[in-house]
């Protein structure tokens, strides 16, 4: 079928590593000229950049990719060999599959959906995302909506800190009036320490061997430095303990603990050891009321996770198929709302000039009885075109184009079959379908 | 008459009972358990109505039978579950309580209400003694159930296995305090209970203390859940108070099952009112 179709080229972290990723990668002013030059490109009509540090793709609305594909050779001689391309259904798919979060590399994360929508708002400013990209970018973001209510593949936790904090929730609640203590300045600890600040608690004390990075963790993560040699102490003060030391052996002992959890009087501490090898003894474990949690025990639960998301993206990837069908489907039938639209009219415009003849010649009718002339006659139209209108839609949707060509040519209308998309475009672009303004503003918030 | 008002009440607790189960189950669904929230409350206005329905029927001597006894602490119990909710949002509890308050009921709903021989007068006197003994078997019943979530949400946490439990119950924390307030309130209603009897007591039985064996196992319950209250002063936290809470409530159980196994070792009024031993009842 000659006319335009939707193209997709892109790379992402699927088939390009990062030093290609970040040569092709553009924000702000520098994507916005983009987008203008690639408009001005041949045969194409509508373009949008989405870009991300996972992934760069242009969807080009057109008759030909070649310009997509210039986006990138241009900007790295050797994205060429990472490039993949799609065309009609399977870009929409590829789109839809991408909003939805079944492409990224954490199957389920939630920033990609906010990424695509900002996209698609930077396209709309600039000009470049009209009808058709609007129709398509809309329907992307119901997909990726439906999936993330209907099914369960944002739950769960797919990272190492968020892990922590929801174990420490889990046995604390909130952290008011606790304090955390980090044992050691590795790197986890720290992100772990500034996750878990979110939980409010009181005080984060930071012990390390040497003072001086000690008092350096101590201040980005907003907290009090106290000497090595108190560490036993600080068990019988802290909560919350996360050890991320370089030492090779153990640092928190059975025995510490032991000591430090009758002077707590029992009440429940929070081990959570993520040195390798481990500082915290495993036999901690077996004390009463104390939570000893190591790196391994972590990964499972983000292990656990993936797993349970990659059983729901199936789930999700069958709802994407219904939705690119439902999408084409859509399509077509608004193909035929042309011919529709030309055959309303003309009836429309013969049944007004005949009410107005007959009119013309009935003297003595009063307001109400003129009205129901014209009543009748629009009646008339109504009752005529139902069959017909009924037919068209439904042959259009079914993607039998014949029929509303057919019915051009019977009433003598010039419609382009075989050329929907641009009858169709303007036709769509009447609708109230959201400003160029509009989704801009939007995806700020989304 | 307030039988048919009991049934209405316990269908409507069976309505609570399945929408927050419904809730346990997919704990996405966040208005099951706040339409088991209005159902539940409705149920125990209707379930009010039976009860005083139930006293104007017969002066209030069904609540000294073992049917009315029920009635009263299931009552009890879905009123501290009502106040639980409303102070601290626990809604995976209230799949726990509402369908034991549903399935105590089930008997009281088959059983027409006995005409139990209880003179008025001990109706008047002991009406406060029994309410308070309920309410605080009701409240001790809780804590315990919360105690049984305690340990084993704390059997999942500890022991890395994040499973069904994990992401639905409060935390450790949030239990061991509800667990603690619940025990104290308990013992505050107990007590009350002890010296409303003993003051009986020394009307009816003309001495105060006898070595009955209902005051030695109620003095002795009594001291239990008072060494409770002590040790969680002295800082008993986790699971240690949690399993002395489940201990105690055995213990309560057993104390009870004893009484019921030695009638003619008490003069107390036998379970909740039958008259054992002639004029005797306390």
């Amino acid at each position: 079928m000659s006319g335009r179709d939707l193209f997709l080229v892109g790379l992402s972290h699927r088939s390009a590593p990062i030093e290609v990723r970040e040569r092709v990668a553009l924000s702000g002013e520098a994507l916005r000229d983009a987008l203008k030059e690639l408009v001005h490109g041949p045969g194409v009509e509508e373009a949008l950049v989405l870009s991300t540090c996972n992934r760069v793709e242009v969807l080009v609305h057109g008759e030909q990719e070649a310009a997509a594909r210039a986006f990138f050779t241009s900007r790295a001689a050797d994205a060429a060999a990472h490039l993949y391309q799609k065309q009609g259904p399977e870009a929409v798919r590829h789109l839809f599959r991408v909003a939805s979060s079944l492409d990224s590399m954490v199957v389920g994360e939630q920033q990609i959906l906010g990424q695509v929508k900002e996209a698609y708002g930077i396209a709309c400013a600039a000009g470049a995302a009209k009808a058709y990209l609007s129709r398509l970018c809309n329907r992307a973001f119901a997909t990726a909506k439906k999936v993330r209510t209907q099914t369960e593949i944002g739950r769960g936790t797919t990272s190492l800190s968020q892990v922590a904090v929801e174990l420490v929730e889990k046995i604390f609640g909130d952290l008011a009036g606790r304090a955390i203590l980090l044992v050691g300045a590795g790197k986890m600890g720290a992100l772990s320490a500034k996750a878990l600040a979110g939980l409010g608690a009181d005080r984060v004390l930071v012990a390390n061997r040497s003072p001086e990075r000690g008092l350096q963790l101590a201040g980005q993560v907003n907290g009090v430095f106290r000497a090595w040699e108190e560490l036993p102490h600080l068990l019988v003060e802290a909560d919350v303990v996360i050890v991320s030391t370089g030492a090779d052996r153990h640092v928190i002992t059975r025995e510490m603990v032991q000591v430090a959890m009758r002077a707590r009087r029992h009440r429940s501490v929070c081990l959570i050891d993520l040195s390798v090898p481990r500082n915290v003894d495993p036999a901690c474990a077996e004390l009463a009321d104390v939570f000893a949690y190591d790196v391994d025990d972590l990964e499972k639960v983000v292990a656990s996770t993936h797993e349970a998301r990659r059983e729901e993206a199936s789930r999700a990837e069958a709802m994407v198929e219904a939705e690119v069908k439902a999408f084409s489907l859509d399509g077509q039938s608004r193909a035929a709302l042309p011919v529709l639209g030309k055959l309303r009219q003309h009836a429309e415009q013969i049944a007004r000039t005949e009410a107005a003849r007959t009119l013309s010649h009935l003297s003595g009718l009063d307001e109400r009885g003129r009205r129901s002339v014209e009543a009748m006659a629009q009646a008339i139209v109504n009752k005529l075109l139902h069959g017909p209108t009924a037919e068209l839609k439904r042959a259009a949707a079914a993607g039998e184009g014949d029929l509303a060509a057919a019915a051009a040519q019977l009433f003598g209308f010039e419609v382009l079959a075989g050329e929907p998309e641009r009858e169709a475009a303007p036709e769509a672009a009447a609708e109230p379908e959201p400003s160029p303004a509009a989704p801009a503003a939007g995806s700020l918030n989304g | 008459m307030s039988i048919a008002i009991l049934r209405a009440a316990t269908a409507l607790y069976a309505v609570a009972a399945l929408l927050y189960v419904g809730y346990f189950s997919r704990p996405r669904h966040g208005r099951l358990s706040a339409a088991g929230f209005y159902v539940l409350a409705a149920g125990f206005v209707v379930h009010a109505l039976a009860i005083g329905a139930g006293c104007r029927e017969y002066g209030g001597k069904e609540f000294f039978s073992l049917r009315g006894g029920v009635v009263l602490a299931a009552w009890l119990a879905a009123g501290a579950y009502l106040v639980l909710h409303r102070l601290y949002r626990v809604p995976s509890l209230g799949a726990l309580v509402v369908p034991l308050v549903v399935v105590a009921l089930i008997p009281a709903n088959l059983i027409d209400p006995a005409h139990p021989a209880v003179p008025k007068e001990l109706v008047r006197n002991a009406a406060f003694h029994v309410m308070a003994a309920i309410l605080a078997v009701a409240l001790f019943a809780i804590a315990c159930g919360v105690a049984i979530m305690y340990l084993l949400q704390e059997r999942e946490v500890k022991g890395k296995h994040f499973g069904a439990l994990f992401s639905r119950l409060p935390s450790l924390d949030a239990l061991d305090r509800l667990n603690q307030r619940l025990v104290r309130a308990g013992f505050a209603a107990f007590t009350l209970a002890l010296l409303a009897g003993t003051i009986n007591a020394a009307a009816v039985w003309k001495s105060a203390w006898s070595w009955d064996l209902q005051q030695v196992l109620s003095v002795g319950i009594w001291l239990l859940y008072g060494a409770m209250v002590e040790l969680r002063h002295q800082g008993w936290h986790g699971r240690r108070y949690a399993v002395l809470t489940v201990v105690g409530f055995l213990v309560l159980i057993g104390a009870m099952g004893v009484r019921q196994a030695f009638p003619g070792a008490t003069r107390h009024a036998g379970s909740y009112g039958v008259v054992v031993n002639g004029g005797g009842a306390q």
